[in-house]
């Protein structure tokens, strides 16, 4: 091994101050969690809702959460692998499909609060820019988007998550700048388009321009929504049944599976002293043993 | 050129942050709330640079009498000559910890409350008044063996030998 001068020395570990364990992770940007949580101190109790959107790679999560010092609490949550549930089976992580899970989320929170039948919101999509009016007997339900740590460009599906709320009937500050189809130059956003995307519609032209060019990428790509016999022709009249599936039916299905009795052991259980001391001897027993089978082998 | 005497004057140590405590603030201290009547700490949180009291206030107790949006009033006694004033400061939240001084106080209420009702479930009148220690009970002194001491007469030519 050459002989290098070692770089971090005693001093630099105990000078170090580590960041806080969700930074080190880079899960969490605290400077934008400070902003969205804090509440105003003279409305002493009154939660603050967020409205988290996270992208994995396969899978969408949409949740309503408030903040408390013993840890969040989660209203109510909405997955992009419950939307086979609502006729939804491909492409569970596509603007369309961002705009399904925010769409079944909003739904889902009203419904449990009861406000579902004041707030119906916008039930045909059109791509226009669409905020909640406030109905007569209670106000609608307020709620500040949670990006995290995205890159908010224009047309990023997070934004697609947040059209399907607001057309869910959530009430969430927003503006129209971010929504696929909002042009730099004209500065204003193209409802067409914006349509577009939620129905699939950036996808359907990409599936016929590879049926006519190339065939086996087509094959390749698209090989899940040919399986499921989806034309790109057929795209938006799914994306409207899986509309309606989900403002007929969003509440939540309880999963059958029991919890397990006792909790799956993931790292090895504490030896107690007596059964340390047990190992010892015995592996102290079997080397001996070895040893003496050795000098026998050597002695013959 | 002297020192001067501006607002943060001499305030280099007093509001540094702890030593590998730097950096962003955890967030429990935006999730607590104040009541009007609260007691609270003021301690200055040297990387918030907004609504920090001054230096004078570093380490007073006072109590909650206004509650805004982001900041919390504090009744803090000061001595300004020959008497003590109630000062009315605001405060960012940030630099304030809810007080334990008043701790003891609202513990005993409560289980004293407990005490009352359940004494006054049995019919019987108990008093929940603290009372100061008293002096300690009298005892026999146990397993002692008597020893006399008496003083020896005064040797001079012994007690000499050494300074002589």
């Amino acid at each position: 091994m050459a002989f290098v001068k070692a770089q971090k020395s005693k001093a630099y570990f105990k000078r170090f101050q580590v960041k806080y364990k969700r930074r080190r992770e880079g899960k969490t940007d605290y400077r934008a969690r400070i902003r969205l949580i804090n509440q105003d101190k003279n409305k002493y109790n009154t939660p603050k809702y967020r409205y988290v959107v996270r992208f994995t790679n396969k899978d969408i999560i949409a949740q309503i959460v408030s903040a408390n010092i013993a840890g969040d609490l989660v209203l109510a949550a909405a997955y992009a692998h419950e939307l086979p549930r609502c006729g939804l089976k491909v492409g569970l992580t596509n603007y369309a499909a961002a705009y399904c899970t925010g769409l079944l989320l909003a739904r889902r929170v009203l419904k449990k609060l009861e406000m579902d039948d004041e707030y119906e919101g916008n039930s045909e999509a059109t791509g226009e820019d669409y905020s909640v009016e406030p109905a007569e007997s209670r106000r609608p339900f307020r709620t500040l988007l949670d990006v995290g740590l995205i890159r908010t460009t224009t047309g990023n599906r997070v934004f697609g998550a947040l059209k399907g709320a607001l057309d869910g009937g959530l009430d969430i500050p927003h503006s129209d700048k971010r929504f696929a189809g909002f042009s730099k130059e004209s500065k204003q956003l193209d409802a067409e388009v914006h349509r577009k995307h939620i129905y699939g519609g950036h996808i359907a032209a990409y599936m016929s321009t590879l049926m006519e060019d190339e065939p086996e990428k087509y094959q390749s790509h698209f090989s899940e929504y040919i399986k499921e016999g989806l034309e790109p022709e057929g795209l938006e009249e799914m994306y409207k049944k899986v509309h309606a599936a989900i403002r007929a039916d969003p509440t939540a299905k309880q999963s059958e599976k029991q919890p397990p009795k006792e909790h799956k052991r993931y790292n090895l259980k504490k030896l107690t002293y007596e059964e340390r001391k047990a190992k010892l001897i015995e592996r102290l027993n079997a080397l001996n043993a070895a040893a003496g089978a050795d000098d026998d082998e050597d002695d013959d | 050129m002297p020192a001067g005497h501006g607002l943060r004057s001499r305030t280099r140590d007093l509001f540094a942050r702890p030593f590998r405590k730097k950096g962003p603030t955890p967030l429990s201290i935006y999730l607590r709330t104040y009541k009007i009547g609260d007691y609270v700490d003021v301690k200055v949180n040297g990387s918030i640079h907004k609504g920090m009291p001054h230096k004078f206030y570093h380490g007073r107790t006072g109590r909650v009498w206004n509650v805004t949006k982001r900041a919390i009033g504090v009744e803090v006694n000061k001595q300004v000559g020959n008497r003590i004033i109630r000062k009315r400061i605001h405060v960012r939240v940030e630099h304030v910890q809810p007080s334990r001084c008043h701790e003891d106080f609202l513990q005993r209420i409560k289980t004293n409350d407990k005490l009352k009702g359940e004494a006054k479930a049995r019919g019987e009148v108990i008093s929940t008044k603290r009372q100061p220690k008293g002096p300690k009970p009298g005892f026999m002194v146990e397993g002692a063996t008597l020893e006399t001491v008496t003083p020896i007469p005064y040797d001079v030519v012994n007690d000499l030998k050494g300074g002589y």
